[in-house]
């Protein structure tokens, strides 16, 4: 029997690690050499001494890391070789650039899914099936409660949730990147058509796609000291960290909202402590895991982000799919 | 005028958190549904009665069934999402055919009156078939109603204040009597939204009904700067809070959870109903122990109340007595509005009128409560911390000039309670919380020390802030030593202050004591498990009683 240390990658200090080609994915702390699947805060750090992406994370990342970073980068589907081993990105369908990345070694092919959806998103390029012997994917929403509605149904009950109340200001927050751009690309298209201010930090990441040739609506930068009675009416995107403390204080009579996949459950959204809460997640829900694990045609299936205790039974009892345990 | 609506409206009141908006949208909802549907939308938010016609783990079996998903899975869920009815209806999303939606606009009143009702007559092939056709032609946006609804678990954060509130501001009349009106039963029917709405008010419609009752506030250190002779001070009694109604000679007992509860105390429905005058009487249910003239402690009183009716020999094993210490109503006469020392004169006037007067005896089951008469402030002191003697649980101070208004209104009563007896114990146990606390460990089981093995002596739910509570969890997770279904046993590390109010012998237990009302004061991170307390400490506080 293989042991971990077999397998062509594997969990080394808490990160995917493949060593013949001595290579990280998504690395939490700085290495040699690291693949970054996308530019999403979890998923890279500073201090690498080299990264290898798609073009479009690479100019994200360096919004975010700084340009004096060195960074490899190829496009979709284009292979390259690390000693030996080859490798290529395919679309992942979670935000602008992001990827799995395929490896194949002596006829083995190995697949890691990166965060990925299968939703249809307009700012970023549709998930790809790719075919593989090992597939390691995440599981952040692994259990059957998680089934997403439409993008645009979601964005027509934000449109309602604003337009409800036109003597509020209304607060919806989202993380910077990704999630605001597909939520504003979404939003322009309903009935909404008042103003939307967007915080600094998604300010940025708005131009970065525009850059990067995506269609994104034009927002106003929120400044701190806005006119009340401006904002009266309007849309507001914020990243989650500032809905705890003193930055709400610059607003008047709100109500907010937190868009993200955990809000479809009760508990959360009350426990969340926003108003609101609208449920759509730039990751796949239960049926999209399904999906792509059989569609990838693996016979060997790990999890790693996320509970995967029930997915992993369901699937060795109801699809006869190896499932495999990362020694961590 | 539908279900569809009634779903809108539980979505609108789940997301709203300002009390203003929540009322203009119950106000609108009355506004815009007919009277039927409104008086049982009525109904299912003030939980006036949630009947349960199928349990959650029934829904749950019944789900796995029909779709074919194994049973451990639906529970996985559940653990994350702490609701049956939620569970089934996030499962249910893209199960159930869309064209077949033939009851998109059944009203309340079908699906309350006739459809649910319905099911019961059913047998259980039957059932499961009706309840499998009804997820297939409602609304998927309707689910989470309906299963709520159908568990009884219906629940969304509005208070019958609030219904109050809005039905008031809807046709403009002052709050207490819509209060007065929504007491006791409510059954609903046009008739009975009708009379809530009712612009006229008539004196003789609320005689079944019992007042609103007024309730008191915790003590205040404020409270210190009054002169003590502004003040009447009573002992505050660990027994079940009641309104005594004798109107057109019938007598009824009414909670404070407005349940009609006659039947469980017929000797003193019996015995009251001689006496001569009507009135209204706001007072205290207890077991007595009539030898000491004091209150049994409420484990006997609990064995009493759970009797539904009582035989002749329970009767006589766990004697009870009513504790008057207010009288609003008197011979029709409404005197709510009379100050606290007047009423409390009439109160001893008639009292002992009827003591005299009245044929049988009723000063074996009736009295009405002593005051204290403090000299001071520390002397209030003195006899609060005397109050475990007599098994209370410390004084009521009442304004003498208050009047008897409704709820829990500022600055006329307080509450003022012994310090709770406490004991440093350690954590043993954890089990996942439900309803907002889902998917977090929240409920705990803690130990005492006994020779070199910890006891678990008390559970607890409250007391630690949301964020202990998350940092908690983390800790729990990382540090089980065994899995039970939802239950996990840890490794015996974190000590937490523990504060109760009473503590009894109790042979049901493995510890052979139970405490009441215990709940998490600190977390006691500088404290090591050796320094938790032992059951000897545990007896030691029993002895000081």
């Amino acid at each position: 029997m293989r042991t971990n240390k077999d397998y062509l990658i594997r969990y080394k200090d808490g990160n995917l690690y493949c060593e013949l080609a001595d290579t990280w994915i998504d690395p939490s702390r700085p290495v040699k050499k690291a693949l970054i699947t996308h530019a999403h805060f979890d998923h890279f750090t500073f201090g690498c001494e080299e990264y290898i992406s798609t073009k479009e994370t690479a100019i994200l990342l360096k919004e975010r890391v700084g340009d004096n970073i060195k960074i490899k980068t190829f496009e979709y589907g284009e292979e390259f070789k690390i000693n030996g081993i080859n490798i290529s990105f395919h679309p992942s369908g979670h935000i602008l650039g992001s990827s799995q990345i395929r490896f194949i070694f002596a006829e083995e092919k190995w697949l890691i899914s990166g965060d990925f959806k299968l939703q249809k998103d307009q700012t970023c390029k549709q998930y790809e099936i790719v075919k593989t012997d090992y597939l390691i994917s995440e599981c952040t929403f692994g259990l059957p409660i998680f089934k997403w509605d439409e993008s645009n149904k979601i964005a027509n009950d934000i449109s309602q949730w604003i337009t409800n109340s036109p003597e509020k200001t209304s607060l919806l927050f989202c993380y910077s990147l990704g999630k605001a751009q597909r939520l504003l690309n979404e939003i322009s298209q309903t009935n909404f058509k008042g103003n939307i201010y967007s915080h600094g930090s998604i300010h940025k990441m708005n131009n970065s796609y525009r850059e990067l040739g995506i269609d994104i609506k034009d927002t106003i930068k929120i400044e701190n000291k806005k006119k009340i009675d401006e904002l009266k009416g309007s849309l507001i995107l914020l990243p989650p960290s500032l809905s705890k403390g003193s930055y709400l204080k610059n607003f008047k009579n709100i109500q907010t909202a937190f868009a993200s996949g955990w809000m479809s459950i009760r508990a959360l959204r009350k426990r969340s402590g926003y108003d609101k809460g609208f449920a759509i997640s730039d990751h796949a829900d239960w049926d999209g895991i399904l999906e792509v694990v059989k569609k990838s045609e693996a016979k060997n299936v790990f999890f790693h982000h996320g509970d995967s205790e029930a997915l992993s039974k369901y699937l060795v009892e109801k699809e006869s799919i190896n499932v495999l345990l990362f020694g961590k | 005028m539908s279900l569809k609506k009634f779903s809108e409206l539980f979505g609108d009141l789940d997301s709203i958190n300002s009390t203003n908006n929540k009322i203009e949208v119950l106000k609108n909802y009355f506004l815009s549904n007919d009277p039927i549907d409104n008086s049982w939308a009525i109904y299912l938010l003030t939980g006036k009665s949630n009947k349960r016609f199928i349990s959650g783990r029934y829904l749950k079996n019944l789900f796995s069934q029909i779709y074919e998903y194994p049973q451990w899975l639906i529970d996985t869920c559940y653990l994350k999402v702490g609701d049956s009815a939620e569970v089934i209806t996030l499962l249910l999303k893209n199960k159930t055919n869309s064209r077949k939606k033939k009851l998109s606009n059944i009203s309340l009143n079908e699906l309350l009156s006739e459809t649910i009702p319905a099911l019961s007559k059913l047998n259980e092939e039957e059932k499961n078939l009706e309840i499998k056709n009804l997820w297939e032609k409602l609304p998927e946006d309707n689910h989470l109603i309906f299963n709520k609804i159908l568990t009884g678990t219906f629940r969304v954060g509005v208070s019958i204040g609030l219904i109050t509130k809005s039905i008031s501001k809807l046709i403009n009349i002052d709050e207490e009597i819509i209060s007065h009106r929504l007491m006791g039963d409510f059954k609903p029917s046009i008739d009975s939204y009708e009379f809530l709405i009712n612009k006229n008010i008539n004196l003789q419609e609320l005689n079944s009904k019992p007042f609103p009752f007024l309730l008191a506030n915790t003590f205040e250190d404020k409270i210190f700067k009054n002169s003590i002779n502004d003040f009447q001070f009573e002992w505050k009694y660990d027994g079940i809070r009641m309104q005594l109604i004798k109107r057109s000679g019938n007598v009824s007992l009414w909670t404070r959870g407005q349940e009609l509860v006659n039947k469980s105390f017929p000797e003193l429905v019996e015995k009251m109903s001689h006496i001569k005058d009507d009135f209204v009487l706001d007072g205290e249910l207890l077991v007595w122990n009539f030898k000491e003239q004091i209150a049994v402690e409420f484990s006997l009183l609990q064995k009493r109340i759970n009797r539904k009716s009582p035989t002749r020999s329970i009767q006589i094993k766990y004697p009870i007595i009513f504790i008057a210490y207010d009288l609003l109503e008197i011979n029709g006469r409404d005197i709510r509005e009379i100050k606290l020392e007047n009423r409390r004169i009439e109160l001893e006037k008639y009292f002992s009128k009827w003591q005299i007067k009245t044929e049988n005896n009723i000063s074996d089951i009736f009295k009405i409560c002593d005051l204290i008469f403090p000299k001071d402030w520390p002397d209030a002191l003195t006899y609060k911390e005397k109050s475990r003697e007599n098994n209370t649980e410390g004084l009521i101070i009442k304004k003498k000039t208050s009047i008897y208004s409704s709820g829990r209104k500022k600055g006329i009563w307080w509450k003022y309670k012994v310090d709770p007896m406490q004991l440093d114990a350690v954590l043993i146990y954890a089990k996942g919380g439900s309803g907002r606390r889902a998917g977090l460990y929240t409920d705990y089981s803690f130990a005492l020390w006994k020779d070199k093995e910890l006891i678990k002596f008390a559970s607890a739910y409250s007391g630690l802030t949301n964020i202990e509570i998350k940092e908690l969890d983390k800790w729990i997770r990382k540090n089980t030593i065994e899995k039970f279904g939802p239950v996990r046993s840890l490794k015996p590390e974190m000590v937490f202050e523990i504060s109760f109010e009473k503590i009894h012998i109790s042979k049901r237990h493995k510890s052979g004591i139970a405490v009441r009302f215990p709940r998490i004061t600190k977390w006691r991170k500088d404290k090591k498990i050796n320094d938790a307390d032992s059951l000897e400490n545990a007896y030691e506080l029993m002895k000081k009683i």
